[in-house]
């Protein structure tokens, strides 16, 4: 089989191959990037595709100026506030579900399951009328608690995944032992759950930063926006000058980049954790 | 005396899931059952008199709602791409990848990195590339001088849906590789070998032996995928707003317009209502399934 051998796994061939097809996959990423260091006129008049003929530096500065750094410093203090409070609160429940004998373990699970599940237009409205009543739209305090609340199923699941690995011989010898419940959780249980722990830190990170449906949703003021929202808001504002939103949309993807990259052999383990 | 210490060992695993629990009744339990409450009322968001209508609303969106029909077409159309397109593509680079050639690594890294990013990110930059004089496709078909196909990607009506969704599938096939990925991993390296020295080709182990093991990722897969795919929203809305002509709605899109551009919460509430009932179809067999492993 010749035509078959030339591309043989490990082949020059294979490597072209598959280096092709990885560049072209890349291909919007860099154009991103060519964009975001182009100068207007550069931008205009040569391709999208073109290599920059400067780098235009500015427009990073310029696109911090004009509005991403609100959007960036909200997103910042939103992620780094939600997420480990959010996993706190999970680790709680994941705890009493799998080591506590629990009434109604069943019951929160499935919550938890069905949390996973269902649409977020389900609940949109009544939280709107909820938020209106108690002032709490267009506010990051108010969109706070709406993260926590879709970010628990996911983070019970995860964490509850992991729990039900340690013996539970393990946590009662602690409580015989004369450990409190708390001190079970605190002192053997989530120095245990280290990696799962931080699997779940590192997805709970991506995807709150991420978020869009609901920050489009409950934010209405600029000074509120978080990134995702305020970079499409943001296109609409500076919709000629694409090589500022692009800048504006790259400082938005580096945070995310770097997690990625730095933790990316627990990300996987979350991911396969999370669907398990 | 004896009593109170065993109430109190009753309680205490509701103190470690108190906060758990009462988030998911105020942000989940609470709006779901008033969802579908306020699916059974005419009903402008505003005013204090709620008219109840019964299945009314339901009963209109089915017969008098064009625009509903549109969005559950592309809604179907949207996930029967879904569970093929970037969940083949994921089954492809997972097998590619799987050989273990040097650099596998960065091959890896480098198809999953869509996947990590905002979907309003990925539809900005597509929305770019799809740009009728400036973006990168139409430049790139100009070059090749195949002026015949330089379309406008996102304001055809025929074409805007098909247009979003490759920009969807380019970050929706990240899951599938890792999942298919990890369920290679757990395939023994013997029933492969044992394949290989009976004589079979490449093809017919990829065909007899991976393909069949992979069956139960591939339904987590398809079922994930189809679950997600259903509750499209955020790319719709930051590429096409919905548009042209409504031509690209999607249920949970024309679901945020009728209630918060249009104040016809009643419509809205029932649209939500029959995305989760949708939803519910492929979840409930899916959480049997997974059920009965354990």
């Amino acid at each position: 089989m010749p035509r078959a051998s030339r591309f043989r796994v490990g082949s020059a061939g294979f490597y072209t191959l598959i280096g092709v097809g990885a560049l072209l996959w890349s291909t919007p990423l860099i154009v991103l990037l060519f964009t975001a260091v182009k100068t207007p006129g550069d931008f205009a008049q040569n391709g999208a595709l073109s290599w920059p003929r400067s780098l235009e530096l500015s427009n990073f500065s310029e696109a911090w100026r004009l509005g991403i750094k609100t959007y960036f410093m909200n997103s910042l203090v939103m992620t780094v506030v939600k997420v480990p409070t959010g996993i706190f609160i999970c680790s709680l429940a994941a705890f009493a579900i799998t080591q506590m004998r629990m009434r109604g373990a069943n019951a929160l699970f499935t919550i938890s399951l069905l949390g996973m599940i269902v649409p977020m237009q389900m609940t949109l409205v009544p939280l709107t009328i909820l938020y209106q009543q108690i002032g709490a739209i267009d506010s990051l305090v108010g969109l706070f608690f709406l993260y926590l609340g879709f970010g628990l199923p996911i983070g019970i699941l995860v964490l509850r995944g992991f729990f039900r690995s340690i013996p539970r011989e393990l946590t009662e010898a602690a409580f015989i032992d004369g450990c409190s419940w708390w001190g079970v959780y605190w002192r053997v249980v989530m120095p245990l759950a280290k990696p799962a722990l931080v699997s779940l830190l590192i997805l709970d990170a991506i995807s709150t930063w991420n978020e869009f449906i609901l920050a489009q949703i409950f934010l209405r003021t600029e000074s509120q926006r978080t990134l995702p929202l305020g970079v499409v808001m943001f296109s609409g504002e500076f919709s000629t000058q694409y090589n500022l939103l692009a800048a504006g949309q790259l400082i938005t993807i580096v945070p995310v980049l770097a997690l990625y990259l730095f933790f990316q052999r627990y990300f996987v383990h979350g991911l396969a954790g999370a669907v398990k | 005396m004896r009593s109170s210490p065993q109430i109190s060992e009753e309680i205490k695993p509701w103190l470690f899931a108190a906060p758990a629990a009462l988030i998911f009744l105020v942000v989940l339990v609470y709006p779901m059952v008033y969802s579908i409450y306020l699916s059974l009322f005419q009903w402008n968001g505003v005013s204090s008199t709620k008219v109840f209508v019964g299945f009314g609303n339901y009963i209109e969106l089915f017969t008098d709602n064009r625009v509903f029909w549109i969005a559950f077409k592309n809604n179907v159309i949207w996930v029967l791409l879904s569970v093929t397109v970037p969940t083949g593509i994921g089954l492809a680079l997972a097998l590619v990848l799987n050989t273990g050639f040097a650099g596998t690594a960065l091959f890896r890294s480098v198809f999953y990195f869509p996947a990590i990013l905002s979907m309003s990110i990925v539809g900005l930059i597509w929305s770019w590339i799809y740009h009728p004089t400036l973006g990168l496709l139409n430049q790139t078909l100009h070059a090749l001088g195949w002026t015949w196909l330089e379309l406008h990607w996102l304001s055809n009506p025929r074409i805007a849906l098909y247009s979003v969704f490759v920009s969807a599938a380019w970050h929706n096939a990240g899951l599938p590789m890792l999942l298919f990925l990890a369920g290679l991993q757990t395939i023994p390296k013997e029933c492969i070998e044992a394949a290989r020295i009976d004589g079979a080709t490449r093809a017919q182990i990829m065909r007899f032996v991976t393909i069949p093991l992979l069956r139960e990722t591939t339904l987590i897969v398809i079922a994930i995928t189809a679950i997600n795919s259903l509750k499209v929203y955020d790319i719709i809305y930051v590429m096409t707003y919905g548009g042209p002509a409504n031509q690209t709605q999607v249920l949970g899109t024309w679901m945020y317009f009728l209630t918060y551009n249009q104040n016809e919460v009643g419509l809205g509430t029932a649209i939500a209502v029959i995305l989760f009932v949708m939803t519910m179809l492929f979840a409930v067999p899916y959480a049997r399934y997974m059920a009965r492993d354990q």
